[in-house]
């Protein structure tokens, strides 16, 4: 997979890990991923089933991940995670017809929305989907919220080109300035953000530690 | 008439298995039919212009205006019962010279 990413010009890539996985075997996918030019960001994908589990797994796990992701699953997680700065992406099941990214996710959201358009779209030939899709990017562009937009690919199939993801996104509505930024400085600028956050000299927004050179 | 201003791209096939020629263009044509309609596939006109089995490359064009499009539908293209293939765009050019120059 590693090898195909670099055939497709990929940068970074974030790559989605189990809480529970060991450094040692982190240290080891990264490497895979970097002998072949391509750099990592570790990120964690949460599906809590209720607020109280979502509060405990960011407390325990916001600092150690560059990226968090939570897969809204209900009403009451999707506003939680939208609401909380610690989360810095959500995303929506597009199988689930009960709950989707409406307008009062949108005005609550203070992180950005995900697409995963890959998975969710290629192979099924889900009109629905398409149709949720849309309806969705249409909220998010209403409400300037932030797009993020990815493949979701769990295997080698699931790969494709940022440009194809972009071109996607068109499709279903982006204009070409918004996908290109959804594939690229949209995905960036979170990770340097929260890598900023990460360091020892954060304090909190607009406070860091700042040690005067030694003459 | 005037001539019409074509795109051509350069994408490489994924495939766990050898496929031919005939596959790959059902696969393509099958792609942009269910996605755009047989309107689309006139609109789009997709055309393989080149196919190489051996470096699993391909240089595929279609009309200018329809790009998006096309490069869509080759996004959501995953293959069969009997062949998964994915397809993955290398390079967008406006000659077949600069679509060959990305080929590896």
């Amino acid at each position: 997979m590693a090898d195909l990413l670099s055939t497709a010009h990929y940068g970074t890539v974030g790559l989605t890990v189990a809480t529970g996985l060991l450094n040692e075997r982190i240290r080891s996918m990264r490497r895979i991923f970097e002998d072949h030019g391509v750099g990592t960001v570790l990120r964690a994908d949460f599906k809590p089933s209720s607020r109280t589990e979502l509060l405990r797994l960011l407390r325990r796990f916001r600092n150690l991940y560059d990226v968090v992701a939570v897969r809204c699953v209900s009403q009451q997680v999707a506003t939680v995670s939208c609401r909380d700065g610690r989360v810095d992406v959500v995303f929506f099941d597009v199988a689930n017809r009960n709950l989707r990214f409406s307008h009062t996710f949108a005005r609550l959201l203070r992180g950005a929305v995900e697409f995963n358009l890959v998975s969710d779209l290629a192979g099924q030939g889900d009109v629905w989907a398409f149709s949720r899709i849309r309806k969705a990017i249409m909220v998010a562009r209403e409400h300037h919220a932030n797009v993020v937009l990815s493949s979701g690919a769990r295997n080698h199939e699931m790969v494709r080109s940022p440009f194809q993801i972009s071109a996607l996104a068109m499709m279903l509505g982006l204009t070409r300035e918004e996908s290109l930024r959804g594939v690229s400085s949209a995905p960036l600028a979170i990770v340097t953000e929260n890598r900023v956050k990460r360091s020892p000299e954060y304090v909190e927004e607009g406070v860091k530690i700042v040690v005067p050179s030694r003459r | 008439m005037r001539r019409v201003a074509r795109r051509y791209i350069l994408v490489k096939i994924v495939c766990d298995r050898k496929f031919t020629n005939e596959q790959f263009h059902d696969a393509l044509y099958d792609a942009v039919t269910r996605f755009f309609g047989e309107l689309g596939v006139t609109r789009i006109d997709p055309r393989i212009v080149k196919f190489d089995m051996e470096s699993s490359t391909a240089i595929v064009s279609c009309e200018r205006s329809a790009t998006p499009e096309f490069e869509s539908a080759l996004t959501l293209i995953t293959g069969d019962a009997e062949v998964s293939m994915t397809l993955l765009v290398l390079r967008v050019s406006g000659t077949i010279k600069g679509a060959t120059k990305g080929r590896k």
